[in-house]
């Protein structure tokens, strides 16, 4: 029961929210926040339950980014079919790429995908004629001004997204993401094709990385290769989101977005701390990490108790 | 299971509270947004004081309209969504009327379309990218000039003095390096000059004698750079150590203009050209008391950067002080009026040549002698002779 409800709950909520009259700033942090919550859950999918640590999804999130913006940028066509487009895209994408990193395992593979986004970075650097190079791609006049409507859909992605895990982790592809987590060749001595399924995860984390990529072009109306295949703020943020919110759990993205996202904000906001509040925040994360280290989702009970002890 | 919903509400709930408490009644309270940590902060920084300077003096002599002016500045870390949540913040919440600030080129894009967009006056202070003020946004103002005009003093140098028959480019991977060496293609080409090599480096790198080893083999008159702080003294080092020689190193402003440029790369900076938006020797009215009043205060002469942002302060006095009302119709109105002259130069905005809303002012040469910057051209605002040509490496002491 409490498995449709809570959901059902967190959605009509989200989807009341902008009802409420919301600043146009509030509006902006919440689209981040979700748009954060949809890729944490994309690399959740292949990270958490499938137990391959991408460091490269900074790479599908700018292959998608980039579909949408070469879409307005040489075609001249709406970059808002960069949504559906990307998905053949990226789709292509990390069919190609995984089948180069999956072959690697563990700090390999990470240090693989690492690089894959790196190197999607300095192509997209380097086809100048193509992706208008370090430029990067100005669309010059944005769908809406309100945000409402970007809110919406990026809740609808997010949601989707939702669904679509949920769906894979409970069927047997998911049992079969979990076997290979757990012990690769153990799985492949049941007669699991690990390779077929590891790709799968890729592909399909890949994608939802890419839609949102595609929607970050609409959204902020520029990109260049530093800001969608950027190493730290993309790829590794998006770790630090599942990190902090609790790996393989259903909402330790949402939470771990909310932390990364608003308190981030919030705390880069506090007058008077000036430049160290960048320090301040890696404090918080470190204490975060060492006495949660399953996330603040997956280490619940751990904190219920604690409130239980102190409330007796 | 009801947390996940709680937490967003708490979180949200403080977040509000957090940002009206700013605001005030009586004085104009005005937020920037600047780069104050990673790789931009000593821009960032400079901007800063140049604005505070800027705001005390006016606040000494009675403020706006009588009303005290009281700065904040928000991080941006030269990313471009947080400079954006800080921009939607402020037009949104706390309902400035005017923007003013960012550094970068993208943090500067994403600002001037959120500004066109809420119809909200923004004053660009430092970011070169040409095409920021070709998009016809009615509601955003550049007082430097864009980048291809940086370089225009430094080209007149190359013709009078120079003379180069051949030119290597190297630039850093971002859109300011990527126009910078592009529009230097087009003055050489226009100029007569062969482009021997042109290329591209990834910024903050930590060697490039890969690079430097081409150009060695090209050995072309010229060879100009364009880059921020570090990347251009870590560059003039490692020409000194591979005894790349030439008969002028030039920097497309930037990095090179800063003082910390000659402080980071100490006897290698010698001789070194760079063209610049302003220097402290400029004949504007209150440039020098400026220059010496930071460099009182701070150790340092301050760049255009710093120019350009004090000056900015006055524009918004005068701005403000004419327009109607605080509208943001009324301020932008007001700012197409503009006729200032300030320690930057004259400040008017134009639409010409394709920009519109562009401030186009004089652009200047500057050499490192003796561990200083020197204004050696155009030779009317020159304060020292320039050097040339120059000594190869190995006659240096």
């Amino acid at each position: 029961m409490n498995r449709v409800a809570i959901p059902l709950a967190v959605f009509g909520a989200l989807l009341a929210l902008p009802l409420i009259g919301l600043s146009s700033y509030t509006m902006h942090i919440l689209v981040l926040v979700l748009m954060w919550t949809t890729i944490g859950m994309a690399w959740n999918l292949l990270g958490g339950y499938c137990g391959q640590v991408s460091f490269g999804h900074a790479a599908y999130f700018g292959v998608g980014a980039y579909t949408a913006g070469i879409l307005y940028f040489k075609l001249q066509i709406s970059a808002w079919w960069g949504i559906p487009l990307s998905v053949a895209v990226v789709s292509v994408f990390a069919f190609l790429l995984g089948y180069i990193v999956l072959k690697l395992r563990g700090p390999f593979f990470a240090l693989a995908t690492l690089a894959s986004g790196e190197v999607l970075r300095i192509t997209t650097e380097n086809m100048g004629e193509f992706t208008n190079g370090t430029l990067g791609i100005l669309i010059q006049q944005r769908t809406w001004i309100e945000k409402t409507w970007y809110y919406y859909i990026i809740l609808a992605i997010a949601a989707l997204t939702f669904v679509v895990i949920r769906k894979l982790v409970a069927s047997k592809w998911g049992y079969y993401f979990v076997a290979i987590r757990e012990d690769q060749d153990a799985a492949e001595s049941l007669g699991i094709d690990t390779t077929r399924y590891k790709t799968i995860a890729l592909v399909i984390s890949a994608i939802l990385t890419g839609i949102c990529g595609a929607f970050y072009t609409n959204y902020m109306g520029y990109i260049d290769p530093h800001i969608v295949f950027a190493l730290h703020d993309i790829s590794i943020i998006t770790i630090m989101i599942v990190m902090v919110g609790g790996v393989a759990t259903e909402w330790g993205a949402l939470i771990g977005a909310g932390i990364m996202v608003l308190l981030a904000e919030w705390i880069r906001a506090i007058p008077g701390l000036g430049a160290s509040h960048q320090a301040f925040f890696g404090i918080l994360l470190i204490a975060i990490i060492i006495f949660l280290p399953n996330g603040i989702v997956g280490d619940l009970p751990k904190i219920t108790r604690l409130f239980r002890r102190a409330r007796a | 299971m009801r947390c996940p919903t709680l937490v967003l509400r708490a979180a949200f709930a403080v977040s509000i509270c957090g940002a009206s408490l700013l605001q005030g009644a009586d004085p104009l309270n005005l937020s920037i947004p600047l780069p104050l940590t990673g790789g931009q902060a000593k821009f960032g920084e400079m901007m800063k004081r140049s604005y505070e300077m800027a705001t005390d003096e006016i606040n000494a002599k009675g403020g706006v309209k009588g009303r005290k002016v009281i700065l904040a500045f928000e991080d941006s870390q030269a990313k471009a969504d947080s400079a954006r949540a800080i921009v939607e913040k402020l037009i949104d919440v706390k309902k400035q009327p005017i923007i003013i600030g960012e550094y970068t080129s993208a943090c500067a894009k994403a600002v001037a379309a959120v500004a066109n967009e809420r119809k909200t006056p923004y004053l660009i202070v430092a970011s070169a990218d040409d095409a920021i003020t070709q998009q016809n946004y009615k509601y955003v103002f550049r007082q430097n000039v864009p980048n291809a005009y940086y370089a225009q003093g430094l080209v007149s140098f190359f013709k009078d003095v120079v003379k180069p028959q051949s030119i290597a480019i190297l630039f850093e991977s971002s859109d300011f390096g990527t126009s910078g060496a592009a529009d230097m293609e087009k003055h050489a080409q226009r100029m007569g000059m062969k482009v021997v090599l042109k290329e591209k480096y990834e910024k903050g790198a930590v060697d490039f004698k890969p690079i430097l080893s081409k150009v060695k083999q090209a050995a072309p008159d010229v060879i100009f750079m364009v880059s921020y702080v570090m990347d251009a003294s870590l560059l003039m080092k490692q020409l000194k150590e591979l005894r790349v020689d030439a008969k002028l190193f030039a920097g497309g402003a930037a990095g090179f203009a800063l003082p910390e440029f000659v402080d980071n790369a100490k006897d290698a900076a010698e001789y070194v050209v760079t063209a610049t938006l302003w220097t402290p020797q400029v004949k504007y009215k209150g440039a020098k008391e400026y220059a010496d009043k930071y460099k009182a205060k701070f150790g340092d002469f301050p760049s255009y950067h710093g120019a350009s942002a004090y000056s900015a302060m006055y524009v918004v006095q005068d701005v403000l002080t004419r327009a109607k009302s605080l509208s943001q119709e009324d301020i932008t109105a007001a700012m197409k009026k503009t006729d200032l002259q300030t320690a930057y130069g004259h400040i008017k905005f134009e639409d010409r040549d394709g920009y519109q809303n562009q401030c186009f002012s004089e652009t200047f040469v500057l050499q490192v002698q003796k561990g200083e910057h020197q204004t050696v051209w155009p030779a009317t605002y020159a304060n020292q002779k320039y050097l040339f040509p120059i000594p190869k490496w190995r006659d240096r002491k």
